[in-house]
């Protein structure tokens, strides 16, 4: 039997969030950037390119994973509509990649002009 | 002095010359080399590590530390998203909770009101007239929209305010998704417009 852990998820969450049209970017917490800094001035001594998971969370409980996305939104995107979007993309790829029905939220902090 | 017994054992690592690897190391840096140390092999590879050594950590010295273009935004967003108290208004999709910062919605439709000439949008504001009591998407929400204009001197503003409305109900439903149940317009000023002669 499988078993991946919350990371996996996470980031093959991040890998499709932010390749749904109208995704601008999605948005870290204070933790995760930090993190992500501290990751791009000491690259892991691995060499590994890790795929970043900046913006998402992940859980797995009870066979289930439970993924909480917080992004920013194109202008002039419906943002109902990208939401369901990224949560229908996310779902179906994570389900597919791992096994794992997956439950997704969608938090959008921004909607940027600049995109 | 022993301590419980255990005899300490001196912090060296003697070559096979006999010379303490150390004490080779520390003449090699300060650039005190004796004839031994450069005629014997055990001593010269210590010496040439420490110069290696030395000559990687000159160059490290020498590079400056750049930091990404983008770290100030980059920590600066992240600083604000965590400090802004989180308040968001619920969208009604049909897979999962999703949701969107208040901020950020009214943002949007201010926008969209903003592009009347004869109006200036002051503030505008979202209110859940409802709090949902469950996470259900399926629990329909009714937001209120407050929002406060100045109008130019002279424009009607029983039509102004109607296409007010109009304005942010579409946007709310295009750019947001977000069922409107009211909008409020208060015009709290007027402004002159000399190009139009209503000072």
């Amino acid at each position: 039997m499988l078993h991946v852990s919350d990371t996996v998820v996470a980031r093959v969450a991040a890998y499709h969030a932010c390749r749904v049209p109208g995704v601008l970017r999605l948005r870290p917490d204070l933790a995760q950037s930090l993190a992500s800094i501290a990751t791009r001035l000491f690259p892991p001594r691995d060499g590994e390119h890790r795929i970043p998971t900046d913006g998402v969370t992940a859980v797995i409980e009870a066979g289930r994973a439970e993924i909480s996305i917080t992004l920013v939104a194109q202008w002039g995107r419906n943002c109902r509509d990208l939401a369901e979007e990224v949560q229908n993309q996310v779902a179906e790829h994570v389900g597919a990649y791992t096994g794992l029905p997956a439950t997704v939220t969608i938090t959008i902090t921004d909607v940027d002009y600049t995109g | 002095m022993a301590v419980n017994g255990i005899h300490s054992q001196p912090d060296t690592a003697a070559l096979a010359c006999g010379q303490d690897a150390a004490t080779v190391w520390d003449r090699a840096a300060t650039g005190r080399l004796g004839t031994h140390d450069r005629d014997c092999p055990h001593c010269r590879a210590v010496a040439d590590d420490q110069r290696v050594l030395a000559m990687a950590i000159d160059a490290l010295n020498d590079q400056a530390m750049e930091p990404p273009p983008s770290l100030v935004d980059h920590v600066m967003g992240a600083v604000l998203t965590e400090l802004r108290p989180a308040d968001y208004l619920p969208l009604p999709t049909r897979h999962g909770r999703a949701r969107i910062d208040r901020i950020a919605a009214a943002v949007v439709l201010r926008h969209a009101v903003d592009q009347m000439t004869a109006l200036r949008v002051r503030s505008c504001r979202l209110h859940l007239i409802e709090p949902l009591a469950s996470p259900d998407t399926h629990t329909p929400t009714a937001v209120w929209v407050h929002i406060s204009v100045t109008a130019r001197f002279g424009t009607d503003l029983f039509s102004a305010t109607a296409r007010v409305r109009q304005m942010i109900l579409t946007a709310a439903e295009d750019l947001l998704g977000l069922p409107i149940t009211a909008v409020d317009v208060d015009v709290v000023d007027l402004f002159a417009d000399p190009a139009r002669g209503t000072h």
